[in-house]
């Protein structure tokens, strides 16, 4: 491929050289300029790192010899199976953002590049994208593997491209089927929720077997898989990614035939759909008909009791930003499980987790209510006080939140009253300071940039994960302490950090707040 | 509210970010006018707007709406009037009725008097058959209706319209001029920026031509005719403005 301008390699370096900038402008929230050697020597010392830790992880994997262990070759494929699933996750989303959120297809589109070296090049980016953060942190196995004389290791570099590849073809073409089906508008919010689900669906999976040992049935669980597993011959399909991973190579040349076949049919067979796909996108036009019928108001409500209805409406009737803040309440699910088994009340672990389940979700509500406001010259210029706008708000945000973790805390409560109280003061705690923590500290935004809220406000990230953990620490502590009234000084120690950061941080956002608004 | 008091005055205002945005200003407007506000980009002209609507604090100078000071009881200069900037202040995700319950909320306007304001606005403007519509599908038209309904729903004394015509379709524009219009004909009061001339040229009572965050010429159209010996109201701007 040439490199000249206006070839596909020249397009690739652009998309890659846009890759970079929107890799830096999400680590410091502003725009990048020139070469950033400070955050290349971060990322590299990280990087070492790692492999500090892949040198001693490896020592104690692998084998002397050259064949391949059953049990490496079964975690091998899990590891494979787990970083597909959210590599799926990251090109969906990736994707999505491709087909609607760039702004440079009309100008691509619309230049002589062939529309096939156009998609092309844009998948050719999604797999490079999707690969970059596997390969930054399992290149580092197959190094440690090769110095300890497994160089078949390395071909994790073209197994895992080869695997963003099957991923990001796959999203991509399940993208451009669901403009089809669904139209544009729908497809970025069913893929967004595929997406949020993908990844979800690991942590899920991942907890199954600690919810078998505290129901009791660990044995037979970890025993079934075990016997599963057993009974698969070595050379079956099933093994086929970790083979290919630790560098069998018929298994790894498998993988790169499938997703050179799948890079080159989805190019083949797509370019056209994706410029009608992408047509589709610009000219969408994201109407709720409704029959037209008598018009109804409901005028006379009060300031707090409107707008704590227009931020419910607001959020409700996003799926977009629902998917991304109940993504969070996927993780409850196992803490439910622990709540409602018959002999699990006494869990400790129970109010910690419904604790920091309702800080994270209480900030991510807080923002978008508080601090992602479309509309905040309307309530400046409108005469209406202040606090009472803000105290509204911030009862929109609270208000799911205790009403979500309500029903699990009454069950506690009613099976073991200590805990349950301790657990409702605990919530309640961590869901009071977390908002004012947001609203204090947190940086403003649109409702659009939910997921980058964080960028360039390092200090609410600190306050919040900090309030987060002294909260925790709380809800794990006091129930403990409660139960086993002879503690030592370690508990009591404990204790008093983790009350003094939960108290102290909403403390310390307030003082702040008068520095920097 | 004074009744012998001017619908705004602004005496002394200034603003400074980077250099001065608005540079000593003084304007009366009276009740009943509608005064277009003119001047090349970044004279000042939006910067003024925000100041009068409350969302910008003056660095120095004093505006009074309806003969009360908007630093000294900003609730009750705000309660008799309404800000449409360029960019509606709207939600995506509500129906126009329900943007319209908000900002009557808003506002505190009485279920008795907002209802049939409101059904009166939407039809008006053509919008009662998108009122089970989310404003997120809205043309730019249809959403500077909605905003300007929104805007009218309490029955402001003084309208304060940056830019209120921009972008607008011939069907959507005439709606707006005629609300306007209509407004100023019932005793309301409105202030507007535009750099559409032809739209100050017909609508606007007095225009006022501002430049450095100063007022450079204030009158009728005739009067600045006189001023400037320049036929169009296009012309006199370039005069006075320099640029031509």
């Amino acid at each position: 491929m040439s490199t000249r301008p206006g070839s596909a390699l020249w397009l690739l370096r652009h998309e890659l050289r846009m890759f970079w900038y929107n890799m830096l402008s999400s680590k410091n929230g502003k725009e990048p300029r020139g070469f950033q050697w400070k955050l290349l020597a971060v990322w590299l010392v990280l990087w070492l790192a790692v492999h500090a830790g892949a040198w001693f992880v490896v020592g104690l994997v692998s084998g002397g010899d050259d064949e391949l262990p059953r049990q490496l070759v079964l975690a091998a494929s899990v590891l494979l199976v787990a970083t597909f699933l959210f590599m799926l996750s990251s090109a969906l989303k990736s994707s999505v953002e491709v087909l609607f959120d760039r702004g440079d297809m009309d100008l691509l589109l619309s230049s002589p590049l062939p529309s096939r070296s156009i998609f092309a090049v844009r998948l050719a980016g999604v797999v490079i994208g999707v690969a970059s953060i596997y390969l930054f942190f399992l290149a580092p196995l197959a190094h440690a593997g090769a110095l300890r004389g497994h160089p078949r290791w390395l071909a994790l570099y073209p197994v895992v491209l080869g695997m963003a590849a099957i991923a990001s073809a796959g999203a991509m073409l399940l993208t451009l089927a669901l403009v089809r089906w669904l139209g544009a508008r729908r497809t970025r919010v069913v893929a967004q929720v595929l997406g949020a689900l993908a990844g979800a669906l690991l942590f899920i999976l991942s907890q199954l077997p600690n919810l078998a040992v505290q129901t009791g049935a660990s044995e037979g669980f970890l025993l079934r898989a075990a016997r599963s597993s057993a009974g698969i011959p070595a050379d079956s399909p099933v093994w086929l990614p970790g083979r290919a991973l630790l560098g069998d190579p018929l298994a790894a040349t498998a993988v790169g035939v499938v997703a050179l076949l799948a890079f080159a049919l989805t190019v083949a067979l797509t370019h056209r759909s994706f410029t009608r796909g992408l047509q589709l996108a610009a000219s969408v036009a994201p109407v709720t008909r409704r029959p037209a019928g008598e018009l109804r108001f409901r005028f006379g409500r009060s300031l707090a009791s409107s707008l704590i209805r227009k931020e419910w409406r607001l959020i409700l009737r996003d799926p977009q930003l629902i998917s991304q803040v109940l993504l969070q309440l996927l993780y409850l699910i196992p803490i439910l499980f622990l709540v409602f088994r018959k002999d699990g009340a006494q869990n400790l672990a129970v109010g910690a987790g419904l604790t920091l389940l309702c800080g994270s979700l209480s900030s991510s509500l807080a923002w978008v209510i508080l601090l992602a406001e479309d509309a905040p010259d309307l309530l400046a210029a409108a005469p209406s006080d202040m606090r009472t706008i803000r105290r509204a708000k911030m009862a929109a945000a609270i208000g799911p939140v205790l009403a979500l973790v309500c029903l699990p805390v009454m069950w506690l409560t009613w099976r073991t009253p200590l805990s349950g109280l301790l657990a409702a003061f605990t919530v309640c705690g961590v869901t009071l300071g977390a908002t004012l923590i947001v609203m204090w500290v947190g940086k403003p935004g649109p409702r659009s940039a939910f997921t980058r809220r964080a960028q360039g406000k390092g200090i609410s990230i600190l306050f919040e994960m900090s309030h987060l953990f002294g909260w925790g620490g709380l809800a794990f502590l006091l129930p403990y302490t409660a139960s086993q009234p002879e503690t030592g000084l370690l508990t009591a120690v404990g204790m008093g950090v983790a009350g003094a950061v939960a108290f102290g941080v909403p403390f310390l956002a307030w003082i702040f707040r008068h520095r920097s608004h | 509210m004074k009744m012998a008091s001017p619908a705004l005055s602004i005496t002394g205002l200034r603003k400074q970010f980077a250099r001065p945005a608005v540079d000593g200003l003084d304007l009366s407007i009276a009740r009943g006018e509608l005064y277009a506000l003119l001047g090349p980009n970044g004279a000042g002209k939006t910067t003024t707007l925000r100041m009068v609507a409350g969302l910008l604090a003056p660095d120095a100078g004093r505006i009074e709406v309806n003969g009360i000071d908007l630093a000294l009881d900003p609730a009750g200069a705000k309660r008799s009037m309404a800000y449409l900037p360029d960019d509606p202040m709207l939600y995506g995700k509500l129906k126009p009725t329900e943007y319209l319950e908000f900002v009557a909320g808003l506002w505190g306007v009485d279920a008795a008097a907002a209802e049939p304001r409101a059904r009166q606005l939407l039809d008006w403007l053509d919008l009662s058959k998108h009122a089970h519509e989310l404003t997120e599908g809205f043309s730019r038209g249809m959403k500077q209706k909605l905003a300007l309904a929104g805007a009218l729903i309490h029955e402001p004394q003084l309208l304060i319209l940056d830019e209120p015509l921009t972008g607008l379709d011939a069907g959507a524009s005439r709606q707006v001029k005629d609300l306007l219009l209509s407004h100023v004909a019932k005793g309301g009061t409105v202030i507007l920026t535009t750099h559409i001339l032809e739209v100050a040229e017909r609508l606007a009572q007095r225009i006022g031509i501002i430049q450095h965050g100063r007022l450079i010429a204030q009158g009728t159209l005739e009067q600045l005719r006189t001023e400037t010996a320049a036929d169009t109201l296009e012309d006199m701007f370039l005069q006075l403005t320099g640029q031509a």
